[in-house]
């Protein structure tokens, strides 16, 4: 067995830990097993097919997307995450008070269809909406940024359209994300 | 509180992590007892959605004009519930401990030399697992892979290869080793990965996988006139039955005793209700007759070799092991309590009673006695790999080695390559025979061999498939079709989308384009100077359900600027852009939705207040299946459902058997050829949604109709419905209610609450059966009367303000079996015929291919689909477009060696496996269109497996336009094009 370091983190902006983790355990088994977290889906173990990522929030307010299947928990030490189950504001019994923009734009488009990959989805898209908050684009150069950051995750049921059609129509409603 | 094993602090997100379970609210429901077996079934899925359905907004997800705003499912999934079964642990599982064992397995990387034994001494003294299985325990078990319930073989022969046999395949388990907490087995697991000295190798024997399963062959020989009765044909004559010599098929008369396929139920789609009823010398004269037709055939095929006016075209083609992709890997929990002799059983499945009916028979006679079993299934993806799949079986298995613990196993996506369900690989030899003067092709011959690897799983059935969608979307007055299904040391093949099909006609289409240049006419021209039509016979002889909308497509095509402008955008493209080399191609299928003896049941009742409950045999795999069951409910009465359970695979007011025949079934009001279905074929908005809508059509007529009538005749003289002429026709279901005639819209509830005072009925629970023709019955219902009815078994609940008398007849479930008086089943060997219902699905295609490198980036993309009358249109346009991109992966990237470095030695994963992404597929640039309905009343179609199949054979179209080389050996690699480039 490989030696196990206490990890402190935060995740959907509550703090855990500090808790044992043996080094080398990917943290979407940290996730899962650990913390029963399962709506970060695993789908490759490689940082391949990008099912499994989750937000990381920066001090600075900005936002990045990680995958949890490459990355030892311990990686994330520190770091504050949110994961598919916290996105939406839940009341205290964990039920969905109001979807964010980036979910109610898939289900309005019917943009999935089994659902596994929907997480890595809506983690990336939020990520690419927040980073248009910062700098917005282009309207001619929309469609190929939507590409450039989500094509790296993979679907095997929609063939991508309806999910692209969503981020897009959520882009140009959203003032000040895309400009002329 | 801490882990028992490590003294861990376990953080457990019940205290302050957000998540739902949501399994409070589960029931379960009994399934039926199978070798003395009660088995239950719950769905951990419907009974979560419920409770989601019960909250905002998902409670919105319907509109008040019937359309839905988003999926039923769609909040659950979006916010990363637990909706699949790999997302549940035991402890998130009602009555199941708090703890569990995890479990991997040991596999062989060899199939050609004996396997000795495991050597775990990688593992050192920490890793070592708490049990390790081998085949031996399991034999001293009596734990065996079951033989009876889907034929001997179909599993394959053991769950573990024995120590001293050469494993029937690559990637095939050789033991088992279960671990009582995670974290050491996911560290063993990461341990022994890649190793190659796990395993243990004797003698070398070369492969021995087992024998091969099937060779059949239909032939019918026919003439001009598609309506003209055939001289032979599988509808009228049955197959000819093969057996081999080696892997060569041998035929009467030589061959004196067929092969028999193994018993494939609810899947063979080449056994039909029952065997024509004929002696073995009557049989055996039939294919001996249909072997001189082929010999005929063969020698019109030479005579038209050097016949001047006659094309032959012959080609072999070959197309490529896929994996399904399933993003949700294979993966399953079981836990056995001794204690109560529980089985208690998590799948992922879509086919919940095969896995009920093979796990009973697992258990009956093992050493650990089992009373009852607890099955639970998730919502799950498949494209049909999970369908009767072995892996919930090997969970079964695994249950009884967890010390007391529920045993987890789930593949990573290594291991899924490893031992998933694969889609067959075909070699393919067709001869084409057409008038060069007409364009007519006069005869389809074709040989069609899959390789089923080393179980034979549904590989017949799949051969069967490729000669039934050989024909493509084209009548031809002779043809000769032999399936083949193959053993081989290769990973199992077994049922995923194109089912065979996707193989052959992807060929046919590649050579119908090839044909069109020979021919200088028009490919398109071409395929409506041959396109079959309404009731045009197939080439086994069945006849073609509904208008086909062939040529209406084939019009569309060739109006749309690709395909008008292909040369002008050729030149114009090439020369915007040199070193790229510009083509447009097109390719047009028929694709069966059905497979031959559909079933369907569901039960819909409502209370005064007008609150409706649905149960459902649907269940979810994706498609929103479960949605548009919904939809049609709304669209026939005018409201959805307020509470619905899908996935059921008992209805206690339907207590139907399948034991005996037909014959009995004229006798016995309560047998049936078939109970339930799986999710599979493309059948759920046709076949299970028929009997949905044939629910809704009786309640709207017996229910919804007298109950208006009573309201609108309320007052004096007769109300206000007195003054006009007002009938069941002129009756609509609109926002308001049901309305017509020039009366007042009536809610559904208001309805209710009418129907419940006159005691009319108020619940329906119905079963429907087709085999290319739907089973019809006569009822004698009380306060209907006698009606006949597309439907084998009917039960219905009455109003509050029943008489006593009525009410006391409810005692079959609640309800009132109505015994039929009368049944009428589909005739006997109309199987053969198959397939009778399809859906007409064309592609354009444009791709730029890079001349040097080969490479080809798909520029456009055009689909049509005749979906018939569509239930949500944005339901159908997602798998539309799920489709082609996964027809454009088979088509271009998507490719498993079948043996050597192939993915049974467990290094494949999406690193090498290339998956179409967003920029492969035209995301911006692909449009659809769908051929309108003729009519209101059109039925809806089968869809995404229609849809993927043309895009493959327009991409290989197109590069032969782009490039003037044809490729017949699928997927159309950069390597190949670059080569075969002057």
């Amino acid at each position: 067995m490989s030696e196990s370091l206490p990890l402190s983190l935060t995740i959907n902006g509550r703090a855990v830990g500090p808790v044992d983790v043996p080094l080398g355990m990917p943290m979407i088994d940290f996730l899962h097993e650990h913390l029963n977290l399962t709506g970060t889906r695993f789908g490759c173990g490689q940082g391949i097919c990008h099912a499994c990522t989750v937000v990381i929030e920066a001090a600075d307010g900005t936002t990045s997307e990680s995958r949890t299947c490459i990355f030892d928990a311990h990686y994330f030490n520190g770091k504050s995450i949110v994961t598919i189950e916290g996105q939406a504001p839940r009341d205290a019994d964990g039920n969905v008070i109001e979807l964010t923009p980036v979910q109610k734009a898939f289900i309005d488009n019917f943009a999935f269809q089994c659902g596994y990959c929907t997480p890595g989805f809506v983690t990336g898209a939020t990520v690419f909406m927040d980073s248009l908050k910062r700098k917005p684009v282009r309207r001619a150069d929309l469609e190929q940024a939507i590409e450039d950051a989500l094509n790296v995750h993979l679907c095997r049921c929609t063939g991508y359209v309806r999910y692209y059609e969503a981020i897009r129509d959520l882009a140009l409603a959203t003032p000040g994300y895309v400009i002329d | 509180m801490t882990d028992r094993r490590t003294e861990m602090p376990i953080v457990r997100p019940d205290d302050d992590l957000p998540r739902r379970t949501g399994l409070s609210r589960r029931s379960f429901i009994r399934l039926g007892v199978f070798s003395g077996i009660a088995v239950t079934l719950s769905r951990v899925v419907p009974a979560q959605a419920i409770e989601v359905d019960s909250t905002k907004p998902a409670g919105d997800w319907m509109g008040p004009d019937g359309r839905p705003r988003y999926r039923w499912d769609a909040i659950s999934k979006v916010t990363g519930d637990k909706v699949f079964a790999r997302d549940f642990r035991a402890r998130d599982l009602a009555g199941w401990p708090q703890t569990q064992a995890h479990a991997f397995f040991v596999k062989a990387t060899r199939a050609d030399r004996v396997f000795e034994d495991i050597d775990l001494s990688a593992l050192g003294p920490d890793l070592q697992p708490d049990r390790v299985v081998l085949h031996e325990d399991l034999a001293n078990d009596r734990i065996t892979v079951p033989q009876k319930v889907m034929g001997h073989g179909f599993y394959g022969y053991d769950f573990l290869t024995p120590k001293g046999q050469t494993p029937r395949m690559l990637g095939h388990p050789v033991a088992l080793l279960v671990y009582s907490d995670f974290d050491r087995f996911v560290a063993a697991k990461r341990t022994l990965a890649f190793r190659t000295d796990t395993v243990r190798y004797g003698e070398d024997t070369g492969p021995k996988p087992p024998a091969n399963y099937g060779v059949d062959r239909w032939v019918r020989v026919g003439s001009d006139d598609p309506f003209a009765e055939p001289l032979f044909s599988g509808l009228k004559d049955g197959p000819i039955r093969g057996g081999f010599d080696g892997n060569t098929p041998v035929w009467p008369p030589t061959l004196t005793e067929p092969l028999e396929p193994p018993t494939q139920r609810l899947r063979d789609r080449s056994v039909p209700l029952e065997r024509p009823p004929r002696s073995a010398d009557e049989q055996q004269r039939h294919e001996e007759a249909g072997m001189g037709y082929a010999a005929d055939i063969a020698a019109e095929i030479d005579a038209a070799k050097s016949a001047a006016g006659k094309l032959v075209l012959e080609r072999s083609g070959f197309s490529q092991s896929i994996d399904p992709s399933a993003m949700e890997p294979d993966n399953g929990n079981a836990w056995y309590d001794a204690e109560t002799r529980t089985l208690h059983i998590l799948a992922a499945t879509q086919s919940p009673y095969g896995v009920a009916q093979a796990a009973a028979e697992m258990v009956k006679d093992c050493a650990f006695p089992v009373d009852t079993i607890d099955l639970l299934t998730g919502t799950t993806v498949g494209y049909g790999s999970k369908d009767y799949s072995i892996f919930p079986l090997y969970t079964v298995m695994a249950a009884f080695y967890g010390d007391g613990l529920p045993v987890r196993l789930a593949n990573n996506r290594y291991e899924q390559f490893q031992m998933g369900m694969k889609r067959h690989s075909f070699d393919i030899d067709i001869t084409l025979v057409a008038d060069r003067e007409s364009g007519h092709f006069e005869i389809l011959k074709g040989s069609y061999a899959c390789n089923g690897g080393g179980r034979a799983n549904l590989s017949v059935a799949v051969s069967h498939e490729a000669i039934r969608g050989a024909q493509s979307m084209y009548y031809f007055p002779k043809s000769d079709l032999t399936a083949v299904a193959l053993a081989s040391p290769a990973v199992e093949a077994g049922s995923m989308r194109g089912f065979g099909a996707l193989q052959a006609q992807t060929i046919l289409e590649l050579m119908v384009d090839e044909a069109a240049e020979a021919l200088d006419i028009d490919a398109i021209e071409l395929r409506r100077r041959n396109a079959l039509a309404e009731g045009y016979a197939n080439t086994q002889g069945g006849p073609q359900g509904g208008a086909m909308r062939n040529v209406d497509m084939l019009d569309r095509a060739a109006a749309h600027p690709l395909w008008r402008d292909r040369a002008a955008r050729k030149a114009a493209y090439e020369a915007a852009n040199p070193g790229q080399r510009y083509g447009v191609g097109y390719a047009q299928v028929n694709k069966v939705y059905g497979a031959g003896g559909d079933v369907s049941a569901l039960a819909l009742e409502f209370e005064p207040d007008g609150r409706l409950v649905l149960r459902h045999c649907c269940q979810e795999i994706g498609t929103g299946a479960t949605t548009a069951q919904q939809v049609m409910i709304w669209q026939a009465i005018g409201k959805a459902p307020d509470a619905v359970t899908f996935g059921i695979t008992d209805f206690p007011e339907l207590p139907l058997t399948t034991d005996g025949s037909a014959a009995d079934g004229v006798k016995n009001p309560f047998w049936t050829p078939s109970y339930l279905p799986d999710m599979s074929s493309s059948a759920s908005v046709y076949y299970l949604g028929f009997a949905t809508r044939q629910v809704g059509r009786f309640l709207f007529e017996h229910t919804l109709w007298p109950a208006a009538r009573s309201i609108w005749s309320r007052g004096v003289g007769g109300g206000g419905i007195s003054p006009l002429w007002v009938t069941l026709a002129d009756l609509r279901i609109t926002e308001d209610g049901v309305a017509g005639g020039g009366m007042r819209p009536i809610p559904f509830d208001e309805l209710a609450a009418e129907a419940h005072r006159l005691g009319l009925i108020t619940g329906v629970a119905m079963h429907t059966y087709s085999l290319w023709q739907w089973a019809t019955a006569e009822f004698d219902v009380p306060t209907v009367g006698p009606v006949t009815i597309p439907a084998d078994a009917l039960s219905v609940r009455y109003g509050n303000g029943a008489s006593d008398a009525l009410k006391a007849r409810m005692t079959t479930g609640g309800y009132d079996f109505i015994k039929r008086s009368s049944v009428t089943y589909p005739p006997n060997g109309r199987g053969n015929g198959d397939p009778m219902t399809n859906a007409a699905s064309g592609c354009l295609v444009a791709v730029s291919v890079t001349e040097g490198t080969g490479a080809v980036e798909v520029v456009g993309l055009h689909s049509l689909l005749d979906a018939g009358r569509p239930i949500v249109p944005e339901l159908v346009s997602g798998q539309q477009q799920g489709g082609l991109a996964m027809g454009l992966g088979h088509a271009l990237m998507e490719e498993l060696p079948l043996y050597e470095d192939g993915p049974g030695d467990g290094t494949w994963n999406f690193n090498r496996y290339k998956l179409p992404r967003a920029a492969d597929v035209a995301v911006w640039a692909q449009t659809s269109e769908y051929l309108p309905p003729l009519a209101d009343t059109d039925p809806p179609k089968g869809i995404a497996e229609a849809v993927m199949v043309p895009v493959i054979a327009a991409t290989g179209n197109a590069i032969a336009h782009a490039t003037g080389q044809r490729f017949y050996e699928l997927p159309f690699t950069s390597d190949k094009i670059a080569k075969a480039l002057p």
